[in-house]
């Protein structure tokens, strides 16, 4: 037996203080999760996916490079392939949206016969320079959407869109 | 543009612009023989048709597929169709279709018979691709359609 007693009083003290700090602690706990939750989320706008072509093979002429995600819509799962007009500008890797400004067709890099150094969009006759920029006088109000791009192992690899930066 | 809520709120706002509907027709088959080959000619047709919505986005408002009976009267169907677009903005009308009993039908301007390939084994990027395919057959229809009557 141990010599020092533990009287009545302490050891309702004891008692309280240990129930309640475990009270006190499942009420803390999820406050604590659910303020610090925003710094744990992942982000997923920055991920890049990587596309078969190789950065060697781009010129200062746009091709189509073709890119495959999952996209999650409610509970139904799909496999969506985009597109991006990519060149180069100097070293500069620069990736273009193909969905036109206007309505949301796809435009083609010299789509016309007449603009061959153009991206056009064969709906309603819209045109675009090479950086994205809207042409006056055709549909479009505003320039072409820009990827966010990079080399990744020798391939393009096709990141979040944003607006255009170029023009 | 395609036929759901929010992209006819759209449309309401750009029916200048969008004058140009697309209707596939599909030809729906449960017997035990036929209905594989229908189902697949249902996801050949359904993949071209959102394809080709991505590239006219602006222009064209695709409907869902108009299904019907192996046994329907394609042309009560057609006269039903050509009715109810009579009286809108719309100044093309597509038909899509793989069922080539239509083509016996001349009531119906522009309809576009596509022999249906199966695709349902084919892996995506392969799927794309004879998907690019077929679409590349099909726009030029579109835009000179389009250039004859702007």
């Amino acid at each position: 037996m141990s010599n020092n007693r533990v009287s009545r009083r302490q050891f309702l003290g004891y008692t309280l203080t240990g129930v309640g700090g475990f009270m006190a602690a499942g009420m803390l706990m999820p406050m604590v999760r659910f303020a610090v939750d925003p710094i744990l989320q992942q982000h997923e706008g920055g991920d890049y996916v990587l596309t078969d072509q190789a950065v060697a093979d781009i010129t200062e002429e746009p091709v189509r490079v073709d890119f495959t995600f999952e996209q999650t819509d409610a509970w139904y799962k799909s496999e969506v392939t985009n597109s991006a007009w990519v060149y180069k500008e100097g070293d500069k890797l620069i990736a273009l949206s193909p969905v036109c400004k206007h309505l949301g067709c796809t435009v083609n890099w010299a789509g016309s016969p007449e603009h061959p150094t153009q991206f056009f969009c064969p709906c309603h006759a819209g045109r675009y320079e090479k950086n994205g920029q809207n042409i006056a006088g055709t549909p479009p109000l505003g320039p072409l959407d820009e990827y966010q791009v990079k080399e990744q192992d020798g391939f393009v690899a096709i990141g979040a869109v944003r607006d255009n930066t170029l023009v | 543009m395609h036929f759901i809520g929010k992209e006819i709120d759209q449309y309401l706002n750009q029916q200048d612009y969008i004058d140009t509907v697309v209707v596939p027709l599909l030809q729906i088959d449960l017997s035990e023989t036929g209905m594989k080959s229908s189902a697949g000619a249902s996801e050949y047709l359904q993949n071209l048709t959102a394809l080709l919505e991505k590239q006219f986005k602006g222009r064209i408002l695709l409907l869902p597929p108009i299904s019907y009976g192996k046994t329907a009267d394609r042309q009560r169907i057609a006269d039903e169709l050509t009715k109810e677009v009579e009286h809108t903005k719309f100044k093309h009308v597509f038909y899509l279709t793989t069922d080539s009993e239509w083509r016996t039908l001349d009531s119906l301007k522009n309809v576009l018979w596509l022999p249906a390939i199966p695709i349902e084994d084919m892996d995506q990027s392969f799927k794309n691709s004879v998907m690019e395919d077929q679409l590349r057959q099909v726009l030029p229809l579109f835009t000179k359609e389009w250039s004859h009557h702007s």
